[in-house]
């Protein structure tokens, strides 16, 4: 046991500064998901001379692996855009593309969902397309897709620990460095990986109570 | 600047000199997806057939596998059995053991993916109506007869459009490999890169071949699950 608290134990300030700057990185790279999937998703559903290029990006985030688009976005974009310029906005904006893709296609398959005559009446009583998207096709797509949601937050997680490959300190990179320093990879690395293991298990669990309880109370029908 | 980056990074002839080293390594991906999946499909029903089993202790071991797999991120299971999992083992047999990079791939890949698969089943095991297994034991069907000829059939065909996008996440996971050293194709363009010192066109190049790939996989499989569904529900 005196393992456990030399190796894990007294090094918690660095593994909990770690664990902070993976939620940075995964918060940064969920909200811009979300933002670019419902602006790619709204392109290529609404935007007829956008339409090809939204739903190429959206292939190519959905069909490239995580890390190779960690890569690209880390190595070819400074020099292709001058942008970014540090190794963490590389690391969120990579996980950002690739959830966005996935995302997009969520909230086309919730968008399609709602009923055409909802739309219908909501132009029937005089609202612009603009308020009836806001109005009447969010909110229904927000409660159907939440779950899909959360599941893509964990997926983010997931990958975020590749940030730590382009020296990103996440958890990831303070576990691997701490093994590096004592050469004693069994207490850390398996404390870290039950750190991840109980925080994508918690968030999971939590997003499942979330959209059971946002389902019970705004949800329409049987559901 | 601008357009000289951007025509050296359409200019992918750099990519395509080293063209053989970069299909090798590809080839690598699919050595470590080929047996990663079949360790994943055989573990996955392993875990699901205890998780649906009579027992508690059966049932609380499938579920811990299951939760302990599908949450766990693939990159630190990677480091896990390539770094931990040998000292665990050596100390257990009093030897001293190393994994092969390729091994620890394959059993890190495995484990993750069986967590997946372990779902996969377990909800087509519990879409069958209770109904055909006790037809099956009215006739004097044995238990394992029950599963190999009335549930099992009725599963794979249930569970094959998510079965084979696990497939698919599964190659795409394999490009992690190469941080434990496989020499997959990233790990090749890491490589040729610190040689040739264009990250531009080789990671560019990379990208696309992943891509090509991954995306005529996906499409088969989005177009054979949408013919399975078809005759399934018809």
């Amino acid at each position: 046991m005196g393992n456990w608290e030399r190796l894990v134990w007294n090094q918690r300030e660095v593994l909990l500064e770690g664990f902070l700057v993976t939620l940075h990185v995964c918060a940064l790279a969920f909200a811009a998901a979300i933002l670019g999937g419902l602006a790619l998703c709204l392109l290529r559903m609404h935007v007829r001379p956008l339409r090809p290029l939204a739903t190429l990006l959206i292939e190519f985030f959905r069909a490239t692996p995580i890390f190779v688009q960690l890569m690209w976005v880390n190595y070819v974009w400074p020099e292709l855009f001058g942008w970014p310029n540090s190794f963490f906005t590389a690391g969120w904006v990579a996980l950002a593309l690739q959830s966005s893709g996935y995302l997009a296609e969520t909230f086309r398959a919730g968008i399609e969902a709602v009923p055409r005559g909802q739309r219908e009446a909501g132009e029937a009583v005089g609202m612009g397309p603009a308020l009836v998207m806001a109005r009447i096709v969010l909110p229904q797509v927000a409660l159907t897709t939440a779950p899909a949601i959360v599941n893509q937050f964990t997926v983010i997680v997931k990958s975020s620990t590749l940030v730590s490959v382009i020296t990103v300190q996440d958890l990831m990179f303070q576990s691997q460095k701490l093994v590096n320093v004592w050469y004693e990879p069994i207490e850390i690395l398996t404390a870290t990986a039950a750190i991840y293991i109980a925080f994508v298990f918690a968030v999971s669990a939590c997003g499942k109570r979330l959209s059971d309880a946002l389902r019970r109370r705004f949800g329409i029908g049987s559901g | 600047m601008f357009s000289d980056a951007l025509r050296e990074s359409v200019d992918l002839s750099l990519f395509w000199d080293y063209r053989e080293v970069m299909l090798s390594g590809l080839a690598f991906n699919f050595h470590v997806f080929a047996a990663s999946a079949t360790a994943a499909i055989a573990l996955g029903l392993g875990a699901a057939l205890l998780r649906v089993a009579q027992a508690l202790p059966f049932r609380v071991l499938g579920t811990l596998h299951v939760e302990t797999f599908r949450n766990a991120p693939d990159y630190i299971m990677l480091v896990w059995v390539h770094f931990v999992l040998p000292l665990l083992l050596g100390a257990a047999l009093g030897t001293r053991i190393e994994f092969h990079p390729f091994a620890s791939a394959v059993i890190a890949l495995g484990l993750v993916y069986s967590g997946y698969y372990a779902e996969t089943f377990r909800a087509g095991i519990q879409s069958i109506p209770r109904g055909h297994l006790e037809a099956g034991r009215a006739c004097g069907m044995s238990e394992r007869q029950i599963l190999w000829r009335i549930v099992m059939p009725q599963v794979v065909r249930r569970m094959l459009p998510e079965g084979l996008n696990q497939l698919v996440s599964l190659f795409k996971a394999t490009t992690i490999v190469s941080l434990i050293t496989v020499p997959d194709l990233m790990y090749r363009v890491s490589m040729v890169t610190a040689t040739e010192m264009k990250p531009l066109p080789l990671y560019t190049g990379a990208a696309l071949l992943y891509f090509a790939v991954v995306f005529a996989a996906a499409s088969l499989v989005r177009l054979a699950s949408e013919r399975w569904r078809r005759r399934i529900l018809a």
